[in-house]
C-alpha cells in the first residue's frame, strides 16, 4: 500500500491504532477483526468492507477505550492534536478500519467513502467525520466538512467541532466561521474546538460583534466564551462591547472581558482593567484563564 | 433546537399539568413497536416521555405522496437512521426502525426493484429492529412478489419481520401473510404480524406468532375492545402500539391504553407484558436492542467524553410552557 496519499505516518499511526483496538477489545472482536482483515487483504471486495464497517459495533461493543499515557503519547507525536479519549471501541476500529482501505485509485476510494457517508447512520457519521485528520488526500474533505457542520445532528457535529484538527488545517475562512456559529448556536463548548484561536479572523469577529448585538436586542444571553474569538481584534468599534460585558452582573461575563483586555494590545483595554486591580492580579497570575472560565460556563 | 440557553433544572421538568390518566400509569415504561415519528411534532416527543414512554420503533413506510425515485427512499431510510433517531434521543426516548419497502409502493415495479437493490445497504444497521413494515395492501400479484423477497431477506439476515396486515380483505389477507411466510421457511416467533382485530387474533395466536395490536381512532383498534382482547386471550405474545402518523391518530396511545387496562382490573404484570416487555422481545431477536439503553437514551459518547454532569444533558431540549400565551 502507497503511503504517500497521506500527510502523516500512516502505517505508524494504523499499527497504534491496531494496538488501542486490541487492548480494548476482547478475544471474540480481536478475532473477528482480523478475520475481517484478511478477507479484505485477499479479496478487496468493496461491499464486504462496507458490510464490516456497519457491523463492528455488533462485534466490537460500545465501551469507552482507555489509552494509556505512552500510547497517547506516541499518537501526539504522529498526530499532533487528533484525539480518541473518551471515544467508543466501534467508533475507533471504524476509524481503524478506514485506514485498511487501499489508495492505489483515488476516485474509487473516494467513491467507497462518498458512499459510506451517503448511506451512513448516526454513529457511523461520527465515526466518519472523527476520521477526517487521517483520511488520504485531506483538501478533498472540505466540501464534506461543510455538509457535515449543516447536520443537526448533536454527535456528527461535536465529531467534526471539537477536539478534531482536521477543519482548523483546511477549512476555508467562510467555512471556518460557519463552523464556529454554527457551534455557538448547537451549545457547543467552544474551548474544545481545536485551533479556536489560530483561526480567529476579523471577519469572523464582526459576525460576532453583530450576533451580540441582536442576541441583547431580544432581551437574551450569550456565551462569553464567544468574546474570546476578539482577544486580537479588540479596536475602537468593539471596545464599547467589552465594555458592556465588563460591566455585566453575570461574573463569567465579567470574567471574560478581564480575559480579553488582559491577552489583547488595546491600550483603553488596559486601563480598563486597571480598574480592577483583583481580577488584573487573577488574570496575572494564571488563577483566572479561559480553561478556568471554561468549566464555570454550565452546558 | 433551542439555540444558546441557559438550561436549568426547572427546564428540564415535567410540565405540571398533568392529565388524570398519566396518574394510573406513574413509574411504568413504555414500548411502542410502531410509531411513525418523522410525521410528529416535538411536543408529541414531549408528551410520550412524560408518559413513561422509553422506547420506539419506527417501521419505514409510506409518505402518504407516492415517491418516484430511489433517492427518497435512501434519504427517508438514512433519516430513520439519523435524525429521527437524535431527534428521539433528546426527549430521553432510544429509537429504533425497522427497514422495508411497503406495499402500496411495491406496486410501482420500476421503483420497486430499485428500492430492493439499496435495502441490503439497509437492514444489517446499527439499531434496525427488523424488515418492515412489509405485506399486503391491495393483496396484488406485485405486493406478493416484493413481500416474498422482503421475507428471504430477513430471513438471511436473521431479522424478525414487521407485518402490515391489509384494511380490506383483512382476514384472508391476514392468513395469506402467514401462509406465505410459513412457505419461506422462517419461524413464527420471528414474524410480528401488526394490526390484529377480534376477527383476526386468535388464528396468529394459535399459530404462534406475535400479534400486535395499533390502538388508531376509527380504522383500526380502540383501546377499551383492546382491554376485552386482553382479557379473553390474555398477554402472551400480544403487544399494543400507536402507529401515529400523519393520520388523526395518538402518539399516547400506548400509555392510554396501559391506564384503561388498569382502570379495569388487569393485572399489572399483564399490563406490562402487553405494553413493554412483548414488544421488547420479539424484537430484541435481531440482537439490536439493549434495554440498558433506555436509560441512557441522550447519547453515551457526550456523557463520557467531557466528564461531567454537564454534558450528560447534552442536547437535551428544555420545557416550554404550552398554557402561557407568551413566547420568549
Amino acid at each position: 500500500m502507497s503511503v504517500a496519499e497521506y500527510v502523516y505516518d500512516q502505517d505508524k499511526v494504523s499499527k497504534l491504532l491496531s494496538t488501542i483496538i486490541r487492548n480494548n477489545g476482547n478475544e471474540k472482536a480481536n478475532t473477528w477483526l482480523q478475520q475481517r482483515l484478511q478477507l479484505q487483504q485477499q479479496t478487496g471486495a468493496i461491499p464486504q468492507f462496507n458490510q464490516t464497517f456497519t457491523a463492528i459495533p455488533r462485534f466490537t461493543g460500545k465501551e469507552i477505550i482507555k489509552v494509556s499515557a505512552e500510547e497517547n503519547e506516541l499518537l501526539q507525536q504522529l498526530l499532533p492534536s487528533f484525539f480518541v479519549h473518551g471515544w467508543t471501541l466501534d467508533r475507533l476500529v471504524r476509524v481503524w478500519w478506514l485506514l485498511q482501505l487501499p489508495v492505489t485509485d483515488k476516485s474509487a476510494y473516494l467513491g467507497v467513502l462518498e458512499n459510506l457517508f451517503n448511506a451512513a447512520e448516526m454513529n457511523e457519521l461520527a465515526a466518519l467525520y472523527s476520521a477526517l485528520p487521517l483520511l488520504p488526500w485531506p483538501e478533498e474533505w472540505t466540501g464534506r466538512t461543510s455538509e457535515g457542520i449543516r447536520s443537526n445532528i448533536g454527535i456528527v457535529q461535536e465529531a467534526i467541532m471539537l477536539h478534531n484538527p482536521y477543519p482548523a488545517k483546511y477549512l476555508s475562512e467562510p467555512a471556518w466561521n460557519q463552523l464556529v456559529m454554527k457551534a455557538i448556536f448547537t451549545d457547543k463548548p467552544l474551548h474544545l474546538i481545536t485551533g479556536l484561536d489560530e483561526r480567529a479572523n476579523a471577519a469572523l469577529v464582526a459576525i460576532l460583534v453583530d450576533f451580540a448585538h441582536e442576541r441583547w436586542a431580544a432581551g437574551r444571553t450569550l456565551d462569553p466564551m464567544q468574546w474570546r474569538i476578539l482577544v486580537n481584534f479588540v479596536n475602537d468599534d468593539n471596545f464599547a462591547d467589552i465594555t458592556r460585558i465588563w460591566h455585566s452582573l453575570n461574573s463569567v461575563e465579567k470574567e471574560a472581558a478581564a480575559l480579553v483586555c488582559a491577552q489583547c494590545n488595546y491600550a483603553p483595554a488596559k486601563a480598563l482593567l486597571a480598574t480592577s486591580p483583583e481580577l488584573q492580579a487573577e488574570t496575572e497570575n494564571g488563577r483566572l484563564t479561559w480553561e478556568v472560565l471554561a468549566q464555570k460556563i454550565i452546558k | 433546537m433551542c439555540g444558546i440557553h441557559d438550561l436549568t433544572e426547572k427546564d428540564l421538568q415535567p410540565l405540571t399539568y398533568s392529565p388524570a390518566y398519566l396518574n394510573k400509569i406513574k413509574g411504568m415504561r413504555f414500548f411502542d413497536p410502531h410509531v411513525h415519528m418523522t410525521a410528529r411534532t416535538t411536543d408529541d416527543y414531549q408528551a410520550m416521555a412524560d408518559a413513561g414512554v422509553v422506547a420506539i420503533i419506527e417501521p419505514a413506510f409510506w409518505l402518504g405522496q407516492p415517491r418516484t425515485g430511489v433517492d427518497t427512499f435512501r434519504d427517508y431510510f438514512s433519516s430513520l437512521l439519523g435524525w429521527e433517531r437524535f431527534r428521539a434521543s433528546q426527549f430521553g426516548i432510544k429509537h429504533y426502525c425497522t427497514i422495508g419497502l411497503n406495499s402500496k409502493e411495491a406496486n410501482n415495479e420500476k421503483l420497486a426493484e430499485a428500492v430492493m437493490e439499496i435495502l441490503p445497504q439497509f437492514i444489517y444497521k446499527e439499531g434496525v429492529v427488523g424488515v418492515g413494515e412489509i405485506g399486503f395492501d391491495d393483496q396484488t400479484p406485485l405486493e406478493e412478489k416484493y413481500y416474498r423477497a422482503q421475507l428471504e431477506l430477513a430471513k438471511e439476515a436473521g431479522l424478525p419481520v414487521q407485518i402490515h396486515t391489509p384494511h380490506r380483505d383483512k382476514k384472508k389477507g391476514t392468513q395469506r401473510s402467514m401462509d406465505i411466510a410459513l412457505e419461506h421457511g422462517l419461524e413464527p416467533h420471528m414474524i410480528i404480524v401488526d394490526h390484529n382485530n377480534e376477527e383476526t387474533v386468535k388464528e396468529v395466536l394459535d399459530r404462534g406468532f406475535w400479534a400486535a395490536f395499533t390502538i388508531y381512532p376509527f380504522t383500526k383498534m380502540g383501546n377499551e375492545r383492546m382491554v376485552a382482547v386482553v382479557k379473553q386471550y390474555g398477554s402472551e405474545r400480544i403487544m399494543v402500539n400507536s402507529a401515529a402518523d400523519w393520520g388523526i391518530s395518538d402518539p399516547l396511545a400506548v400509555p392510554k391504553t396501559a391506564a384503561l387496562m388498569h382502570e379495569s382490573g388487569i393485572d399489572l404484570n399483564d399490563i406490562h407484558l402487553v405494553t413493554y416487555t412483548n414488544a421488547v422481545k420479539a424484537f430484541a431477536q435481531s440482537g439490536q436492542i439493549n434495554e440498558a439503553d433506555f436509560d441512557v437514551a441522550a447519547n453515551i459518547d457526550q456523557s463520557e467524553k467531557f466528564n461531567g454532569s454537564s454534558i450528560l444533558r447534552g442536547g437535551q431540549q428544555p420545557r416550554i410552557d404550552k398554557n402561557t400565551t407568551i413566547i420568549r
